[in-house]
């Protein structure tokens, strides 16, 4: 089925439509997105039962982006009538006008030029097998309270499992001069986080799911339970990794994990326009092993950043980023593009319609190769098996990594031993790690149950992924 | 909207409920380099409704709840769509019976702050106007830089009586400082006041460009094994989050946390037996970023810790309940004001050190007790000489170091923390070359 469009928007788009023609007769060019969003949050665990509606991702909202003799300027708000057009356009010119004029000295105003664009019609909606809404919270609450009550009673010192379940269904429509767009999109994502102590210590196993779709996310969560009860287990009996440099095998998590946060933040272009980003100086040139081809991109695969166009109301992009080693371009938004005179990548998002677009990922992975996992963990005579990716932080100007991985599972002659370390840091330089990627598996898993943040804030849903990969990681 | 939802409730018979109403007026601008590439201006308003439904189930009493937002234009019809819809599923949430935030006392307060002063569009150009001030050197500049100001305007209304709420303005943002000689390197930096502290903010601006200098001079890691670690600045407040976290009444009441109030907490070890503090003992209080909590609760500060006692617990009206202890609100981990230390910056630097003064992302894991991040310059003291250094990371653990850590006696102020500029740890593993 595919997801229906939001009677909200259909209602407000000759509103808009009005406002628009207002916008374009005071400035160069003038463009409205106007996003209905809902998202609703399902949790059980030891403290109790959640049902909300998520605050960040459900909103009912517009923002209008002019250019101003080629000034950009945004204006954000929450409500329009039939009868408040001229009210709210006066709001914007009034507001819009009352700052930015005096600029600490030596500062100037950027000027845009060239913000024609190209006539653009889309009407796309995603599919989904199963509604939420219609699966009713009664059922959800009861598979997620069998499932967390069974993770509970796997061993004695499980002191809680946590098990949840979110969706997010959102129409946006985006009106300009020559575009009338509008796409309605459904995710869902579950997960499972076993927690087990120790003296003063806890320790949690995490195992997620994802999809482009609806509560069919849900048909395989149940059989992950063991394993995230395992992993927290596991942990509770885990050593200090001595630090050095090995030759490691990454989960497909993890191989997310590299490719989101070690390279895909260093390609984002707004960061080549503010010259933060090594990648920018490697455009053409080898950064990584041959075996490796990476992608970005809302159409790359199904899942849950995918759109039809993004919020400034560019289309859809599969960009091949790394072809077989060789960085061949970055992806970008729509300002970002003008800045450095390329074209926009479909890759303009934004937290929600109150925060400006910047250049983020979408669906990113590397692609599959030939290798079997069992023949990649025989080629290793003393290393590890990287799993349970946790966190990283970006570096695009020095290309250094910083990436945590809950678990390492130690590797000797080619066999896993059992034994295990934690936590793990993964440092070094950003293309050594790539370009010494010997073996790639011959299949690609990718989920995107977190969230992406600029910096520390600007929060968008992402997915990332990839096959196993095997590389020299310098681990702490 | 307000009398709608509020209609809509009664016409419901929803007997218990808070309505939270939260506009938002802001002025933003973006910088690149030397230029203003964009400006934004907000003015938005979110209504959130949270309804509660008592029930018995197999003899036992419960209390299930759920939210929704409701949206300007909304008619009558669909509020009560929407409110009835999230009635039904508050009736699948089975959690122990509990009483909602009596009413204490109604107030609506304008927080004050020289912020009120100015429109917001001025605090957002005067903000700008201090964040460039220090910007005048060649060999370091800011590369590029966000500035928001803030109004927010929070009103709460619950079926206990209270209807109450607060006006608060802020400003925010961040930027980057880069130097590209003898190579290009940058340091990320953000900001948050409550006033229009515009000289806090060039001292910030100031302090950054000249460590950014220091770390473009920084080229080798240093070597893998253990060090006397200095960390300081918004670094300092991270670590004491442990404490904040461990101490929360959702983490006593599910045992995550083994915490009791009158314990020493800081002389846990990782076997949760006690051991001797040889270091400074902790004192502090935990306080408030917002004066009154979604709940309905008004927040002040509270005694936290004195001398690695555990004084209090803090949460929100669900699991203070459930405990039997008054409900605080809603902290922010980082709202804490922490008594300063035995030692001066300068004696924390008369031994051996490697003090980090940036990191890539600092993190502390408050379920494990390991804090830790990738250094992006820290300065090397090998007892001769002070060397910069850039790479590696730190591995250490809040439960092995707890009793051996020291605080500065100089303290810093950002936001809604106020505490040790500096503190030092004994042994702490660093991945290195």
């Amino acid at each position: 089925m595919k997801v229906k469009e939001s009677e909200y928007l259909k209602l407000k788009k000759p509103v808009l439509k009005k406002l628009l023609e207002k916008l374009l007769a005071k400035y160069e060019y003038a463009s409205i997105l106007a996003n209905d969003s809902k998202s609703v949050n399902y949790r059980v665990n030891k403290a109790g039962t959640y049902i909300f509606e998520d605050n960040t991702l459900s909103e009912r909202g517009f923002v209008v982006k002019v250019f101003d003799n080629g000034k950009a300027a945004e204006y954000s708000f929450s409500a329009i009538e039939e009868n408040t057009v001229d009210e709210v356009f006066d709001e914007i010119v009034k507001r819009l006008e009352s700052f930015g004029t005096k600029l600490p000295e030596g500062v100037d105003t950027y000027k845009y030029n060239d913000t024609d664009e190209d006539e653009l019609f889309i009407n796309e909606s995603t599919e989904f097998e199963s509604d939420p809404e219609e699966k009713g919270d009664n059922n959800i609450i009861e598979l997620l309270t069998r499932i967390s009550e069974k993770g509970r009673a796997f061993d004695d010192r499980i002191i809680d499992c946590s098990v949840a379940f979110n969706y997010q269904k959102y129409s946006k429509m985006f009106l300009s001069r020559k575009k009338d767009l509008t796409q309605n999109v459904m995710w869902s994502c579950g997960y499972i986080v076993a927690v087990a102590k120790e003296g003063e210590e806890l320790q949690n196993g995490y195992r997620p799911v994802s999809m482009l779709g609806g509560i069919e996310v849900l048909d395989t969560l149940e059989e992950k339970l063991e394993d995230a009860c395992n992993i927290a287990l596991d942990l509770l009996k885990a050593e200090p990794m001595v630090p050095g440099e090995y030759d490691c095998i990454c989960e497909p998590d993890v191989t997310g994990m590299i490719v989101h946060e070690a390279f895909g933040h260093g390609v984002e272009m707004d960061m080549f326009v503010k010259d933060r980003a090594q990648a920018k100086e490697f455009i053409g040139k080898q950064v990584a092993s041959e075996l490796i081809t990476m992608h970005d991109g809302a159409s790359t695969i199904p899942q849950v950043a995918t759109f039809f166009f993004d919020d400034e109301g560019i289309p859809a992009h599969d960009t091949i980023i790394i072809d077989k080693g060789i960085l061949k371009t970055g992806i970008c938004d729509y300002q970002s593009a003008k800045h450095l005179g390329v074209n926009p990548t479909g890759n303009g998002r934004r937290q929600d319609t109150s925060r400006k677009a910047y250049t983020r990922m979408t669906n990113t992975i590397f692609e599959a190769g030939t290798s079997k996992v069992e023949d990649m963990i025989a080629s290793i005579k003393d290393g590890f098996l990287l799993c349970q990716a946790s966190s990283g932080m970006e570096d695009p100007k020095n290309w250094g990594i910083q990436l945590m991985v809950d678990i390492a599972r130690e590797i000797k002659d080619g066999k896993l031993t059992g034994k295990i370390y934690s936590p793990i840091v993964m440092t070094g330089y950003v293309p050594d790690l790539l370009k010494s990627i010997s073996m790639i598996s011959d299949s690609i898993e990718a989920g995107g149950t977190g969230y992406c943040g600029k910096g520390y804030k600007e929060w968008v849903k992402v997915s990332d992924g990839g096959p196993y990969i095997k590389a020299r990681i310098r681990l702490g | 909207m307000k009398d709608k939802i509020l209609a809509s409730l009664k016409r419901l018979n929803i007997e218990e409920y808070i309505l939270n109403i939260s506009s938002f007026k802001s002025a933003q601008m973006f910088f690149i380099k030397k230029s203003l590439d964009t400006k934004r201006a907000e003015n938005t308003v979110s209504y959130s409704v949270v309804v509660y439904r008592s029930f018995e189930k197999d003899g036992k009493k419960l209390k299930g709840s759920s939210s929704v937002h409701i949206y300007n234009g909304m008619t009558d019809e669909e509020i009560d769509a929407a409110i009835n819809r999230t009635y039904l599923a508050a009736s699948f949430v089975c959690n122990p019976t509990y009483e909602l935030m009596e009413c204490k006392k109604n107030d609506f307060i304008t927080i004050e702050s020289d912020l009120n002063n100015y429109s917001i569009e001025e605090c957002c150009e005067k903000t700008a106007e201090a964040l460039f001030a220090e910007d005048n050197r060649n060999d370091v500049f800011i590369n590029s830089a966000e500035v928001f100001a803030y109004e927010n305007n929070v009103n709460i209304i619950t079926s206990t009586g209270i209807d109450s709420g607060y006006v608060r303005r802020y400003i925010s943002g961040e930027f980057v400082a880069q130097c590209k000689e003898p190579q290009d390197v940058e340091t990320y930096k953000d900001f948050k006041y409550y006033t229009l502290d515009t000289e806090a903010l060039k001292s910030k601006v100031k302090k950054t460009l000249e460590y950014t200098l220091d770390r473009a001079k920084a080229t080798e890691a240093p070597k893998a094994g253990k060090y006397r670690v200095i960390i300081s600045d918004s670094y300092v407040s991270e670590i004491f989050s442990y404490y904040y976290s461990r101490a929360e009444a959702s983490y006593i009441y599910t045992k995550y946390s083994t915490y009791e109030v009158g314990q020493n907490i800081q002389a846990l070890n990782s076997e949760g037996e006690t051991a001797e503090i040889k270091g400074d003992k902790i004192s502090m209080k935990i306080v408030p970023a917002i004066p009154l909590s979604f709940e309905g609760v008004w927040q002040k500060e509270h005694d936290f810790m004195d001398e690695g006692v555990l004084k209090i617990f803090h949460g929100g009206v669900r699991f203070s309940r459930y405990l039997g202890i008054e409900p605080t609100g809603d902290y922010d981990s980082k709202g804490l004001n922490i008594k300063p230390g035995s030692v001066s910056v300068e004696d924390m630097k008369k031994k051996p050190y490697l003090w980090v003064v940036n990191f890539s992302d600092f993190q502390m894991d408050d379920f494990t007790g390991h804090f830790g991040g990738e250094i992006r310059l820290a300065f090397l003291f090998d007892g001769e000489k002070v060397t910069p250094v850039t790479g590696g990371s730190i591995n250490g653990s809040i439960l092995d170091s707890q009793t051996k850590m020291y605080f500065s006696k100089e303290i810093q102020r950002d936001a809604n923390f106020e505490g040790p500029y500096a503190m030092c740890f004994e042994d702490v593993p660093v991945a290195g070359i």
